[in-house]
């Protein structure tokens, strides 16, 4: 008789999923998969509402990775007036460069929390650990300075946030063809230098370099562990500037192979023409795959991982110095290993950290151009817009009628486009902690949740969910028959 | 206890909830009031979803702090009002985490703890819909009309 080990909810994951593995009578994986079993629908209820309301509302789906969602939709509006042309940006500089800075931000705090709050309890405790040390307060209980420090980090970017947006969660400032607030001097002077209760960039800097400096450590005790955990073979996609290098804001979209060979490069405007969404019954999240590879083997990889393996470098000193180390662990070919996924995480927060240093010192910030005014007749009516957001690739396209009321929506998140290599990654941790020991540990099933919240997956954001739709777990043997059913409602 | 005792800009009050699924918006609500009657107007007013981590922080530089937020706990009538104790749970996750868990980590982290009390008001739906209903909005009079007894700052009430 076949067992089926059920792990629901996946914790520390935002949104819910159901994750089952399937064995057979010698106790074997015979499949196992990730299930999104939340629906949200924010493509739907968008429409009607007059254009320009979409990133104030698509923002409203997360309370994580809002700026990415307000960005992106605010790329599409630049699209729909005429403004944002293909391959361009578009907009002013002073304006591109204030999105970026929200961005930046949101690239900090949201890596942070992923990273802190959720992966380094893991690492700190191991995985074996009683689930009531393993977590974020078991954390705080055991290293207070740290946890100070990431606080403040996490602070710090969202007052980033607030200054730019005007709110720490799901404020306003992209509109349009630009943006309706620049920065003042002393606004910039603030997060840069701190004040009482504030860091410094200086301190913010050496902040994020604590969680290289963690993963490091961990990786040099448990260099095994972390780099046999889960190797998972994709395709890698991220945006691109004209040198290949990773644009978080802005570029084409690039693909490449595990040689870092380009299998796929394309404006992200004809992402149709490029990729399809399949589904499965099991999930109310789609498969999205490049259509020239097919359903199996054009399935991708986004996120910080697949970003540090598509870049050539990176634009900072420190961040930069880090890539180095993390493409010479490889050799320079792309990286599968699931939990180095929190190494390339931590270059990403230095990263941010110092490109927001960079903006924070340019006087463009201070400008006043930042509309751009489309000429009579530009209305184009329909808009794609992608970013990269924390978790990997965000794509919005939208289109509105003569009136402006949106009459078609559609999201790919990041998670979205993971979908495949998490079940992958799924099934690669159950074949090894499960194929061939007797007893189900609380190790075992904490495994695959590592493997899942390495991608630090939003489920809710991915079925676009309101609340929980009742679910029927149905178990069957190899013969078809009903082992096992579990309701939950 | 009234609020003339965070009339001060070493107290916070913080509202806590969401006024688009009605009466969850009970804690912004007494946040409302206390704007729109200009009491403890030298006090830190904040309204937010829910806590966060940095909370911590942020009653780190407080000396008092009062949390307002709606319960469905039947057991509770119309509202109360009670001293808060740390306390590390296991609520945590990155969207939210409790009152007592958020005093424990900054008597962790930053080595002070405010007095904290909790105004819970008792709210009976939670649907996604803009207003409190009457019976929520009854029990926050009754919140508002409790705590303001004897408020002696200079607006009449």
């Amino acid at each position: 008789m076949s067992r089926k080990l059920v792990i629901d909810p996946v914790t520390r994951i935002e949104g819910h999923g159901k994750v089952t593995v399937n064995l057979d009578d010698d106790g074997n994986v015979v499949d196992a998969r990730l299930h999104v079993v939340e629906f949200r629908g924010f493509e739907k209820f968008v429409q009607g509402h007059p254009f320009w309301e979409a990133p104030m509302l698509m923002q409203r789906i997360c309370g994580i990775c809002f700026v990415s969602h307000h960005l992106c939709g605010a790329k599409v509006l630049d699209d729909m007036i005429g403004v944002g042309a293909e391959g361009e940006i578009g907009l002013t500089r002073t304006a591109e460069k204030i999105r970026r800075l929200g961005h930046y931000a949101q690239m900090l705090q949201s890596h942070a929390t992923a990273y802190f709050y959720l992966v380094v309890p893991e690492m700190m405790f191991g995985m074996d650990a009683a689930p009531e040390q393993r977590n974020l307060l078991g954390l705080i209980e055991a290293d207070p300075a740290l946890m100070r420090r990431v606080i403040m980090l996490r602070k710090w970017g969202q007052e980033v946030i607030k200054t730019v947006f005007g709110r720490r969660m799901h404020g306003i400032n992209s509109v349009p063809g630009g943006v309706d607030k620049n920065l003042t001097r002393a606004e910039c002077d603030r997060l840069l230098n701190g004040e009482e209760g504030l860091p410094s960039i200086d301190e913010i800097i050496d902040y994020a370099q604590d969680g290289l400096r963690l993963f490091h450590d961990f990786h040099e005790k448990h260099r095994s562990a972390v780099d046999d955990f889960a190797h998972v073979p994709a395709l890698n996609m991220s945006l691109v500037d004209a040198e290949g290098n990773v644009d978080y804001y802005h570029g084409m979209l690039r693909i490449i192979d595990e040689n870092k060979r380009t299998v796929g490069e394309f404006d992200y405007h004809d992402y149709l023409d490029h990729f399809s969404e399949a589904v499965e019954e099991w999930s109310y999240m789609k498969f999205p795959f490049l259509k020239h590879l097919g359903r199996e083997k054009g399935s991708v990889r986004v996120g910080p991982l697949a970003r540090m393996n598509v870049t050539n470098s990176l634009s900072t000193p420190l961040a930069q110095e880090a890539l180095e180390r993390f493409h010479a662990y490889t050799g320079g070919i792309p990286n599968n290993m699931t939990l180095h996924t929190n190494w390339a995480r931590t270059i990403e927060v230095l990263h941010a950290a110092e490109l927001i240093e960079v903006l924070l010192r340019d006087p463009d910030l201070q400008k006043q151009d930042l509309i751009v005014t489309p000429a009579p007749g530009a209305w184009v009516g329909e808009g794609v817009g992608v970013v990269e957001a924390p978790r990997g690739t965000l794509l919005h396209h939208y289109r509105a009628g003569a009136e402006g009321d949106i009459t078609f929506a559609n999201l790919i998140v990041a998670t979205t486009h993971n979908n495949q290599v998490l079940n992958r990654t799924v099934r690669s941790v159950a074949e090894d902690y499960l194929v061939g020991r007797g007893e189900i540990t609380e190790a075992m099933m904490n495994a695959i949740e590592v493997g899942i919240r390495a991608y630090d997956p939003c489920l809710s954001c991915a079925t676009h969910a309101y609340g929980q739709m009742p679910l029927v777990v149905t178990v069957y043997d190899p013969a078809g028959n009903v082992l096992n059913e579990r309701v939950r409602s | 206890m009234n609020l003339d005792a965070f009339d001060d800009d070493s107290c916070l009050i913080y509202g806590i909830g969401n006024v688009g699924r009605q009466d969850d918006g009970l804690g912004w609500a007494f946040v409302d009031w206390l704007q729109a009657e200009d009491i403890c107007s030298n006090a830190e007013l904040r309204r937010n979803y829910q806590l966060l981590l940095e909370d911590a922080e942020l009653i780190s530089t407080k000396r008092r702090v009062l949390f307002v937020d709606a319960t469905q706990d039947e057991a509770v009538t119309s509202f109360t009002l009670e001293r808060a104790a740390p306390k590390m749970d296991f609520t945590f996750t990155s969207h939210a985490i409790s009152i007592p868990a958020v005093m424990a980590t900054c008597r962790q982290c930053f080595e002070r703890l405010p007095e904290v009390h909790v105004l819970a008001i008792r709210g009976f739906e939670f649907e996604l819909e803009l207003g409190l209903t009457p019976a929520a909005q009854r029990n926050l009079d009754d919140a508002t009309a409790h705590l303001s007894q004897g408020f002696s700052s200079t607006k009449v009430l």
